[in-house]
């Protein structure tokens, strides 16, 4: 039994190794391993409704207000609590400023190296090393990621945890001042938003034998449901298949029924699937294919392009990445119509303690995270349950790095180029280990 | 200079702060060489480095087996994080032993070339000699940079042990207030001293640093994430007891009243630092009640 291990995988959110094992009779089955299992959903129990955004937000640094978000609203569900409209402005402002600059992060750090410089020593391929060759390119770069760092400071109260959110409402809403210093940045970065957009686009079309032969699996996409639109959070979920054709919606609460979590043999990242659909894509992919749009004119505008290069529904991987710079593009738009909304003075009264239980799931970054809690009458967490896009995710990751292993180590190229290219496909679905093993 | 950023078990959280550095970025990653840091760069194999960033905490063998390699191959060890200089919130999980979380959670699957799990949830100065330490869920970005500039110029930055109270700029207002209060219940009145109002807030307990931005500017109570004050850790302050009596002396009402109305004691007073090992060894006033009550759930 020959195997192939790559430990850890970089350039990547949190610490995961491959591991591909070819058999005796030269199977090839990857294994993608993320140990590290933190308990969330058992410290969490006993935990006052004060202390359970905090707390959860330390989940991940990086979807830190999805985390919040999502536990929010299926309290407020369980308790009978209604957010007023100017809260939910707030907490939307955070969300779309955190994906913006989460997938900025995912493309500059993590995945644009792997795109500018396929050949290249892997050593190099990294934004250090391209800082050291050209500074500016980096600084643009990360320009955007810093934009939806300054949006998520304002809105959230702090960038990486923020606090402004809680059960029934929010602390705080943005001042004049602050919409208007934000409404100029967001006009400063949009000709740098469509630049990169086109850049990505170049750099896929430069790398169609990537595109076409890395993490293309056609697969059943599940996300919430706009109308026509990218919506982050929802009550609607609809999950449609590889030929585009709806298979199933569901009402959130009814989502909890509908998700057979198992066991892996080598992670603790433990696999999602839906019950009757099976495995389901999710994240930006899935998001466009159960939506068919974005419902905002910059990303509809460039989404004709992608689809009439790659096909709708898109099941590339690495499509992924337009796909994200589109989704950024969305982000700008909704970002500027909640900073230019008048605000109102509610920002929400309190939570009355009653029992209940009850489930929240918002869209993040990478895909669909579900919360389902239990609170009792005494205003304490009874139970909490999570289940993280990595979670739904992982058997496509795992089934396109055994394809991809089968077919990389049965070439001349050997070891090194299947090393490289087998963490090219992991990037293309920006798994948050973090979340994973929660 | 060779650097290293290390994460064992974090949410990130820490590594985003380090990006968002602006033109100081620039500077560190323009004049230094980061050698070793698989959230940016692809190098697999920990080389010798002169300054090595750890953030997260010891949760398996696979973190411990790292943190060990870290402190024989670094000449210089720093502590980024309050996950890695106090536990952090994951420091709630040494109620349970990791073999009970792992078994809740998986049965008794077996898994290969699993890492075991610690005994006791410890900081990282409890495994390696640590240099310097910048707590912080994150430590702000001023912070760091200031933190990071001194670390350069080959100084060890101390840890700033005050308390957020020493930074907050709130107003007193008349007692006695009702409480204790919970701000999901009673959204608090902004400017005005939380822990006054009758609201749990971890402020006179914490360390400074952070310019207490969360009680100023936002009126939101103090959760400790900067972890315990330089006072908070001597042996003759009980955290909870401290906690209790200043609510009591806001709100009028006896202790016993308010101790039974905080009816989340490790959530609300040790989120941050339950595996802090100089609070869980102390009696009275140490976490170890807690450590028992968590792991009877």
């Amino acid at each position: 039994m020959a195997e192939l291990v790559i430990d850890p995988v970089t350039r990547i959110s949190g610490i995961a190794a491959i591991r591909v094992v070819t058999d005796e009779e030269g199977n090839v089955e990857a294994r993608f391993q993320a140990y590290g299992y933190r308990g969330f959903e058992q410290i969490a129990v006993g935990c006052h409704l004060d202390n359970l955004l905090p707390l959860v937000s330390r989940i991940c640094g990086r979807d830190s207000v999805f985390h919040q978000v999502a536990v929010a609203s299926a309290v407020e569900v369980a308790t009978g609590t209604r957010p007023p409209q100017e809260a939910m402005n707030v907490r939307l402002l955070a969300l779309w400023a955190q994906l913006f600059e989460r997938h900025a992060v995912c493309l500059t750090v993590h995945s644009l190296p792997d795109l500018l410089f396929p050949s290249s020593d892997p050593g190099l391929r990294n934004l250090v090393s391209i800082y050291r060759v050209d500074e500016e390119v980096v600084r643009r770069l990360m320009a955007l990621k810093a934009l939806g760092t300054d949006v998520l400071r304002q809105a959230g109260g702090a960038a990486v945890h923020p606090v402004n959110i809680r059960p029934g409402g929010a602390f705080r809403t943005l001042s004049a001042e602050v919409r208007k210093e934000l409404l100029g940045k967001l006009d400063e970065a949009a000709p740098l938003l469509m630049e990169t957009g086109k850049l990505i686009k170049l750099l896929l079309r430069r790398n169609e034998e990537l595109v076409n032969g890395l993490a293309n699996l056609s697969a059943p996409s599940l996300a919430l449901r706009g109308d026509g639109s990218m919506e982050l959070t929802g009550e609607r979920i609809a999950v449609s298949g590889a030929d585009g054709v709806e298979l199933a919606a569901y009402g959130c609460q009814e989502l909890a029924g509908k998700i057979k979590e198992s066991n892996s043999r080598h992670s603790h990242v433990r696999h999602a699937e839906l019950e009757g659909v099976g495995p389901a894509r999710v994240g930006p992919l899935a998001r466009l294919n159960v939506n068919g749009g974005y419902g905002s004119p910059l990303a509809d505008e460039e989404l004709e392009e992608i689809k009439s290069q790659w096909g709708f529904p898109v099941q590339r991987g690495l499509v992924g990445h337009a796909l994200r710079i589109l989704e950024m593009m969305h982000a700008w738009h909704r970002m500027r119509e909640l900073l230019q909304a008048e605000p109102l003075e509610d920002l929400g009264g309190g939570v009355q303690a009653s029992a209940g239980k009850a489930v929240g799931a918002v869209e993040a970054p990478e895909g669909m995270l579900i919360y389902e809690v239990e609170v009792g009458d005494d205003g304490l967490l009874k139970r909490m349950s999570i289940v993280s896009p990595l979670q739904f995710n992982l058997h496509l990751l795992e089934r396109s790095l055994s394809e991809s292993a089968g077919s990389l180590l049965a070439g001349s190229e050997g070891e090194s180029r299947a090393t490289d290219l087998l963490q090219v496909a992991v990037r293309s679905y920006a798994p948050c280990i973090p979340c994973g093993i929660h | 200079m060779q650097v290293a950023i290390v994460s064992l078990s974090s949410c990130l959280g820490c590594q985003m702060v380090f990006l968002s550095l602006g033109d100081f970025f620039y500077r560190f990653i323009g004049e230094n060489r980061i050698v070793y840091a698989p959230f940016f760069v692809d190098g697999r194999d920990f080389p010798e480095v002169e300054l090595a960033l750890v953030e997260g905490t010891v949760r398996n063998s696979g973190h411990f087996l790292k943190a060990r390699e870290v402190r024989e191959k670094a000449g210089r060890v720093v502590a980024l994080g309050t996950c890695a200089c106090f536990g952090g919130v994951q420091g709630l999980a040494d109620g349970f032993s990791e073999e009970t979380l792992i078994r809740r959670r998986f049965g008794e699957t077996d898994m290969e070339n699993a890492p075991r799990g610690i005994r006791r949830l410890l900081p990282l100065d409890s495994y390696i000699k640590v240099d310097a330490f910048l707590p912080g869920c994150p430590p702000d970005s001023d912070l760091l940079k200031g933190f990071l500039e001194m670390v350069l110029a080959g100084e060890v930055p101390e840890r700033p042990g005050s308390t957020v109270c020493s930074q907050c700029r709130v107003t007193s207002p008349e007692l006695p207030q009702p409480g204790p209060r919970r701000v999901t219940a009673e959204p608090p009145r902004p400017g005005a001293c939380l822990l006054e109002s009758g609201y749990l807030c971890m402020g006179p307990l914490t360390r400074d640093g952070c310019g207490a931005r969360c009680p100023s500017a936002m009126g939101v109570p103090c959760h400790g994430c900067r972890g315990p004050s330089d006072a908070a850790m001597t042996p003759a302050v009980d955290i909870l007891g401290e906690t209790v009596r200043r609510l009591s002396r806001a709100t009028g009402r006896r202790e016993s009243e308010v101790a039974a109305a905080v009816t989340d004691p490790a959530h609300s007073c040790y989120l941050f630092c339950m595996a802090e090992p100089s609070l869980r060894r102390r009696r009275p006033g140490g976490t170890a009640p807690f450590i028992h009550r968590l792991e009877s759930r």
